[in-house]
């Protein structure tokens, strides 16, 4: 394994962790790969119940990886089609999926988020989908956000763009708990533990009863979501907007 | 009733309005307005140099629903309002730039379905929204497939079957609106948002709307036919002409 990602697993809890703090835990192909290795072999395990996804360092994540997006063509296309498969299987991991955002959540980044069963946050961490701002289509994150907010809140946020605050995803309601910046690991440690308690074939049972009730639509959407995101990207009006952004942090 | 208003102010440059102006009857819809909504919502969607849509109201209130009066002698008329409706909410939700509502004073009846249309609604804490139509034998089940995808299942129930109304601040919380004002007047303060969906791309904002309207069932007719022909299913009927009848008997008495 890479190291762009980390599972270490103690009893029934693991911990799934996004490792390339030095670029804010940006989505890179690698890294995803690195992700989905971790999440395939918490797939068989019935003996964990839970798992914590979390970023090293300060942030949560960042958000796809725009420079590897731009590298080659084709690339926006295998970056999306991963993304949109991970969070396919974190909506069908066995394990109650929580996610621990530290900082930010941006992007690809908060559709993590909002993919996990219960999402912890603190009052002034960044959240959002600032992707129309760049000329992008959050198409991959939609049916995800959509499932978590509704559709009337879900329209509000994709369409004007930009972040908020923790506190703000927690009053719409994209995150379940909201605590103070220094509560944030107790409070996620003691979830996790309390989750762990739980029966386990109870937890996996509802957690897959939910999941059906989602509906088999869903995975289409969030695959064809990818082809769209992909093709956005593609256009002229993406690539020169991101470009521009590059540039100005490049200088 | 219904006029399109162009902004020469550089500040609203790409934004244009829907404006209902009948402020007299609160601007009250009939079949013809809603005929002319439609039209206006396709010139203004057509429009490469319009980003974005406001729909606002003249006088003390958004929009008090249809224009009753008109059924008292043709029942007919009550079919054309609940088809033009149906129509109009399906064109501001399938026009590829953001369409926004300035909720002010009240949006009632067939004035609330209106914002099921819409991408982003502001009002303010005291407007007053809703359903009161059971009450006359009339069905709103033409806004439920709308209403349900903004507030979700359970609120759209009792929102629809309760003729109660309620608070622009209950609105903000069940997320019928999205931005609750504390002034009366919400325009300053929807225009303001419309602009600024006016400025983002306009390719990444045509297509993120057609998306979520993919994701959010908006594009499933059969949905929206089936709520439109459950209302209309009661038109005429003898319920509707007793309690709609005794209603317009008491406000020609009114007016008298």
């Amino acid at each position: 394994m890479s190291g762009l990602a980390t599972l270490s697993i103690d009893g029934r809890i693991a911990r799934l962790t996004l490792n390339r703090p030095e670029k804010r835990n940006a989505l890179s192909l690698e890294l995803l790969e690195a992700v989905h290795a971790c999440v395939d072999q918490l797939a068989g395990r019935t003996d964990v119940s839970v798992c914590v996804l979390a970023g090293a360092g300060g942030t949560f994540c960042s958000g796809m990886d725009l420079k590897a997006v731009l590298d080659s063509p084709g690339a926006p296309l295998r970056l999306l089609s991963s993304i949109a498969e991970l969070t396919l299987k974190l909506h069908w991991l066995p394990q109650v999926a929580v996610a621990r955002v530290r900082g930010a959540a941006i992007g690809g980044g908060c559709g993590l988020a909002c993919v996990c069963d219960i999402a912890v946050t603190h009052p002034d961490a960044k959240l959002g989908f600032p992707e129309v701002d760049l000329g992008v289509c959050p198409a991959v994150v939609a049916p995800w956000l959509v499932r978590s907010v509704g559709a009337g809140r879900a329209r509000r946020i994709l369409l004007q763009g930009g972040t908020m605050s923790g506190l703000q995803a927690h009053t719409v309601g994209m995150v379940a708990h909201c605590v103070p910046s220094e509560e944030l690991d107790g409070f996620v440690d003691e979830l996790a533990g309390r989750l762990a308690l739980a029966g386990p074939q109870a937890l996996r049972v509802t957690k897959k009863l939910l999941g059906e009730i989602d509906g088999e639509r869903l995975t289409k959407l969030v695959r064809d979501g990818a082809a769209l995101s992909a093709q956005v990207l593609e256009g002229p009006e993406a690539r020169s907007m991101l470009s521009k952004k590059l540039g100005e942090r490049g200088s | 009733m219904i006029r399109i208003e162009r902004y020469n102010d550089p500040r609203f440059g790409q934004v244009c309005a829907i404006v209902l102006d009948r402020p007299e009857r609160r601007n009250a819809l009939t079949p013809a307005a809603l005929l002319d909504l439609k039209r206006c919502a396709l010139e203004l969607g057509a429009e490469e140099a319009c980003r974005a849509v406001l729909v606002r109201g003249e006088g003390p209130m958004f929009c008090s629903g249809f224009d009753l009066s008109l059924c008292k002698d043709d029942p007919g008329v009550l079919t054309s309002l609940l088809s033009g409706l149906s129509e109009v909410i399906r064109t501001l939700r399938q026009l590829g730039k953001p369409v926004v509502i300035a909720a002010h004073g009240g949006a009632l009846a067939g004035g609330c379905a209106l914002l099921g249309g819409a991408d982003l609604v502001i009002t303010h804490g005291d407007a007053k929204l809703g359903y009161p139509v059971v009450t006359l034998g009339i069905s709103p089940a033409v806004s439920g497939p709308f209403l349900a995808k903004s507030v979700g299942i359970a609120a759209a129930r009792s929102m629809l079957l309760d003729p109660r109304l309620i608070s622009g601040a209950d609105a903000g919380r069940l997320g019928l609106a999205h931005v609750v004002d504390t002034a009366e007047d919400v325009l300053p303060r929807a225009q303001i948002e419309a602009v600024k969906l006016a400025e983002k791309p306009g390719h990444a904002m045509r297509a993120t709307k057609a998306w979520l309207n993919e994701v959010d069932g908006s594009n499933d007719a059969a949905s929206a036919g089936a709520g439109l022909a459950a209302s209309l299913s009661l038109v005429g009927g003898a319920e509707e002409r007793l309690l709609l009848g005794e209603m317009l008997a008491r406000s020609s008495k009114r007016s008298t």
